[in-house]
């Protein structure tokens, strides 16, 4: 029904091979961490009911596989994307280097109406990881890159052992929310996503 | 529509192509007859009809047609067919003895006829087909002097026959337990399930039988027919020419199988799904059968769906049959066999031969001569096809089957390859092992594999006891052959899913060069699926799409609906072949049989189709769009049972036949790939791998 598709906000997670995309998405949607996740192969997603405003939004989490040879697949969903979260691994220099492909190969791909204005959410994770000191981006630099590209919202995250991964999410799903159109009838015209005193993190900026 | 009156021969065509495989109803006819008594006239028996040049059409080929004696034997109470070829025919050369023996009608005895239904074309000769009640039925007998008439006649004088209510064609035979208002859609094709619910009858009448009749005829006599046909049936243009359709009667055909059932079936199937609704897919994949009624093929033009109907598999629908008849018949892919089918709280049939116990040690023995050269190969594949390999014989096994080793090698000649190619795979091995760390710093490419390589061995099978644990030395040689290959095969590289394939070779052939060179032949075939630019894979996928469009054309139009003709919801599957859907053993049971590349090199692909196949009512009951069709299939893994989707996968690829091998482009992966002018293998436009 016509209803249920606006309540779905669809989200994509985007990322070099091996940053921790599936790990987030466990952590987030059933709070836990496994080594024994295998690598993704194909496409798979999640699904997660989150509430703001007394309103109950189905949120339709993407993972696709990471490797660059994948990505030909991987295009085929990100179509209808209400935002879209890059990952990159703090302790891989590379994984933040590519972090300008994948946004602007999703921007091509999905093509969304507003491209300029498109959500993106970027997480910076693994911090966890030999107590930060194999950590090769700073969060400085992450930043500096985020505000560069229209100041996407950043949070550094640990999908091991869970930090700042309900933040990140709830963050995605309020600029996911913030993509879905004006018109939308099902929806108050008084959503003000702003305004919610639970925001927990202050690297978002919705 | 690029229709044209040409199209209209769509049924001869078919008709054609579905009786050109002759073996199927040869089989069935003895599989069918194996019932019955062996001798050809009971003692004491009366012929009460006889009739010359009664002929079956194994072919479409007129030289190949062979014609008989039919008659009719009253013993006692009872009375029996008999239908015995002729010897020494001179149009059939061909015949053997062996092959008279497989079509020869040994007497049936009515009480296991379950219904005749006569057609009479306007070209070519009348026939009958004649079901048994364990729903096999006998190709179809073409009565070239008349007699047709007589036949029946001489039946009903012997035999409790009533005619059809629904169709004046169908003679239904000691049909005492449900009278006459019984629902009979005995011998209709396929679209026997559109038959109109409220009670219209459905006569495959004369146009059908009309265009089966031209077949009688070879050459010139065709085109003669073709013209009147199209002339009298130019208006039945809208009828559907959807090869999909056509094969499934050529699978029916095939099978020689009758739906009797089909009907009360499928219409049960529809009350409980969604009332009585017939809706646009029902109609539009069956189309074709509305020809001889216009009322409802007024209708066919409105493609509205506005329910979920599910339209039924047409080989599905054969197994509904059995089901109710309880019963198993052999044909020629084994053994049918009711299972308990939980999903759809609803018996299925599952085909296919019966899985045997795996090869074991005594019985491998008999394959080899005292040098240890297998002597029979094909032999041996087919053996393992059907019951794969006893694990602690798969490390022997194997190589053979990957192609590493040759079937005609010795003890003696593998010793000497396993010490020459353990020295080259050192050879290989040191090359990225001599890399010092300084040189890696300058050396991005290395760097980055190798780190893609780590971070995937650890996440390959490490909740399986080999793998598992810290420090883990198997998972330590998986990254090492992996990154060996990645320089034995530098353009390909590594890519994720090779771990996947790996890891079994490993556990199986425990020697780390052995398992490298197991593992490289493997990839002769499969590295296409790991091209940068995916062709191996978009290929077979698109295969699939094709097959299933050949032996599930509602489900195919089901998917071309829901704009899921891509297939990536299989992806996984094809790409690493089933081996994140099974738990280890049965993956490893199901490559074994995949690599025998009997029946087929692509048998895969129909072990995809039949997984499909096997949860059709579901995807298209609950409407499933692409997304949740994904995930649906995504969370299939660890809940299909393997042995019947093999079973069935081996019956799919035999009702596909040439068809099916046609459906899958040339190159198409595991089929070993075409070398470039440049004689690279795999051209990589991979930046970074
Ligand atoms: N220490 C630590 N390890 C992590 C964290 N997140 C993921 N990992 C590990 O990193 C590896 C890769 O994680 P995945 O979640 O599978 O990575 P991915 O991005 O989904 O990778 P692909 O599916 O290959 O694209 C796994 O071995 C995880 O256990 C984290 O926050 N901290
Ligand atoms: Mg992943």
């Amino acid at each position: 029904m016509a209803s249920r598709r606006r309540m779905l906000l669809k989200v994509i997670i985007l990322g070099d091979s091996g940053v921790g995309k599936t790990s987030l998405m466990n952590q987030y949607v059933n709070r836990k961490f496994s080594n024994q996740y295998k690598a993704t192969i194909g496409a798979d997603f999640l699904t997660k009911e989150v509430q703001f405003d007394d309103r109950l939004f189905t949120l339709q989490i993407w993972d696709t596989a990471g490797q660059e040879r994948f990505q030909s697949l991987g295009v085929a969903f990100y179509r209808g994307a209400d935002c879209c979260v890059l990952v990159y691994d703090v302790n891989v220099m590379k994984s933040f280097d590519s972090l300008n492909n994948w946004r602007e190969e999703f921007l091509i791909q999905a093509s969304p109406p507003d491209p300029e204005n498109f959500p993106f959410v970027v997480l910076g994770n693994k911090i966890d990881v030999d107590g930060g000191n194999s950590r090769v981006v700073s969060e400085k630099k992450a930043k500096t890159w985020c505000a560069s590209k229209g100041n996407i919202p950043y949070f550094e995250t640990s999908a091991k052992d869970g930090f700042n991964v309900e933040a990140a999410f709830e963050c995605i799903a309020k600029n996911a929310l913030k993509n879905e159109p004006e018109e939308d009838p099902y929806l108050p015209e008084t959503i003000d996503m702003t305004g919610g005193q639970q925001q927990r993190s202050s690297g978002c900026e919705c | 529509m690029q229709e044209t009156d040409l199209h209209d021969l769509s049924d001869d065509a078919d008709y054609a192509a579905s009786i050109q495989q002759g073996s199927a109803s040869v089989m069935m006819t003895r599989s069918g007859s194996g019932k019955q008594s062996s001798s050809s006239e009971p003692e004491g028996a009366e012929i009460v009809y006889s009739k010359d040049n009664v002929a079956i059409h194994p072919t479409q080929f007129a030289s190949e047609n062979i014609a008989g004696r039919l008659k009719l034997i009253k013993q006692g109470n009872s009375l029996f067919m008999t239908w015995i070829p002729y010897k020494g025919q001179n149009s059939n050369a061909r015949l053997s003895e062996r092959d008279r023996n497989l079509y020869t009608i040994r007497a049936v005895p009515f009480s296991d006829v379950r219904s005749i239904r006569r057609h009479t074309p306007a070209f070519g000769w009348p026939y009958v087909i004649v079901v048994l009640s364990s729903g096999l039925a006998y190709p179809p007998l073409y009565f070239y002097n008349g007699g047709v008439k007589e036949f029946l006649a001489t039946i009903k004088q012997h035999a409790f026959v009533v005619r059809s209510l629904e169709d004046a064609n169908v003679f239904l035979v000691n049909d005492f337990q449900s009278p006459l208002q019984r629902t009979l859609s005995s011998l209709e094709l396929p679209g026997a399930a559109a038959s109109v619910p409220n009670g219209l009858s459905l006569a495959l009448s004369s146009n059908e039988s009309q265009s089966y009749g031209n077949l009688d005829r070879t050459g010139g006599a065709i085109s003669d027919g073709t013209s009147s046909f199209s002339q009298n049936h130019g208006r039945q243009r809208h009828k559907s020419n959807d090869p999909a359709r056509d094969l499934s009667i050529h699978v029916l055909e095939k099978f020689s199988l009758v739906t009797k059932f089909a009907r009360d079936t499928t219409s049960q199937l529809f009350r409980e799904n969604h009332g009585n609704g017939f809706g646009g897919l029902e109609r539009k994949s069956y189309s074709h059968e509305s020809v001889d009624i216009p009322r409802k093929a007024s209708k066919d033009e409105e493609k509205i769906i506005d329910e979920h109907p599910v339209p039924p598999d047409p080989i599905e629908k054969l197994l509904d049959k059995k089901h109710d008849l309880g019963e198993e018949a052999a044909t020629n892919v084994g053994t049918f066999e009711l299972i308990n089918f939980k999903e759809f709280d609803k018996k299925t049939l599952v085909w296919g031969k019966p899985r045997q116990p795996p090869l074991g040690y005594e019985e491998w023995a008999t394959f080899l001569d005292f040098e240890g050269r297998v002597v029979d190969s094909n032999a041996l594949k087919k053996r393992i096809f059907y019951g794969g390999v006893d694990h602690t014989l798969r490390k022997e096994v194997w190589p053979f089957l990957l192609g590493y080793h040759d079937y005609d090698s010795t003890y003696a000649e593998r010793e000497y390859l396993k010490a020459t190619k353990k020295l080259e795979y050192e050879t290989v091995k040191r090359q990225w092992q001599s890399i010092s760390s300084e040189q890696a710093r300058r050396f991005t490419k290395f760097r980055e594999r190798k780190g893609l390589i780590d971070k995937d061995v650890v996440r390959t099978d490490r909740s399986f006891s080999f793998f598992d644990g810290d420090d883990n030395p198997n998972v330590n040689m998986l990254r090492d052959i992996l990154l060996t290959f990645s320089f034995y095969n530098f353009d390909l590289g590594y890519c994720q899913g090779m771990s996947d394939f790996l890891s079994p070779i490993l556990y199986v052939m425990e020697d780390e060069s052995e398992s490298f060179w197991c593992f490289v032949a493997l990839m002769e075939r499969l590295g296409p699926n790991f091209n940068r630019d995916q062709n191996g894979m978009h290929s077979q996928l698109f295969a699939l799409s094709k097959l299933v469009e050949l032996l599930d054309s509602p489900l195919h139009n089901y998917f071309k609906q829901n704009d899921c003709l891509n297939y990536f919801f299989c992806f996984r599957w094809v790409l690493i072949q089933f081996k994140r859907e099974f738990d280890y053993d049965k993956t490893m049971c199901l490559w074994e049989v995949l690599w025998t590349h009997y029946l087929s090199e692509h048998m895969h692909l129909y072990v995809c189709v039949a997984i499909l196949k096997r949860y059709r009512h579901k995807i298209i009951g609950e409407n499933m769009d692409f997304d949740t069709l994904l995930k649906f299939i995504n969370e299939l893994s660890g809940h299909i049972d393997l042995d019947p989707i093999i079973r069935d996968a081996e019956a799919l690829c035999i009702c596909a036949g040439e068809h099916g091998a046609a459906s899958i482009p040339p190159g198409t992966p595991p089929s070993l790939p075409v070398e470039n002018e440049n004689g690279s293998l795999y051209v990589q436009e991979d930046e970074v791998l």
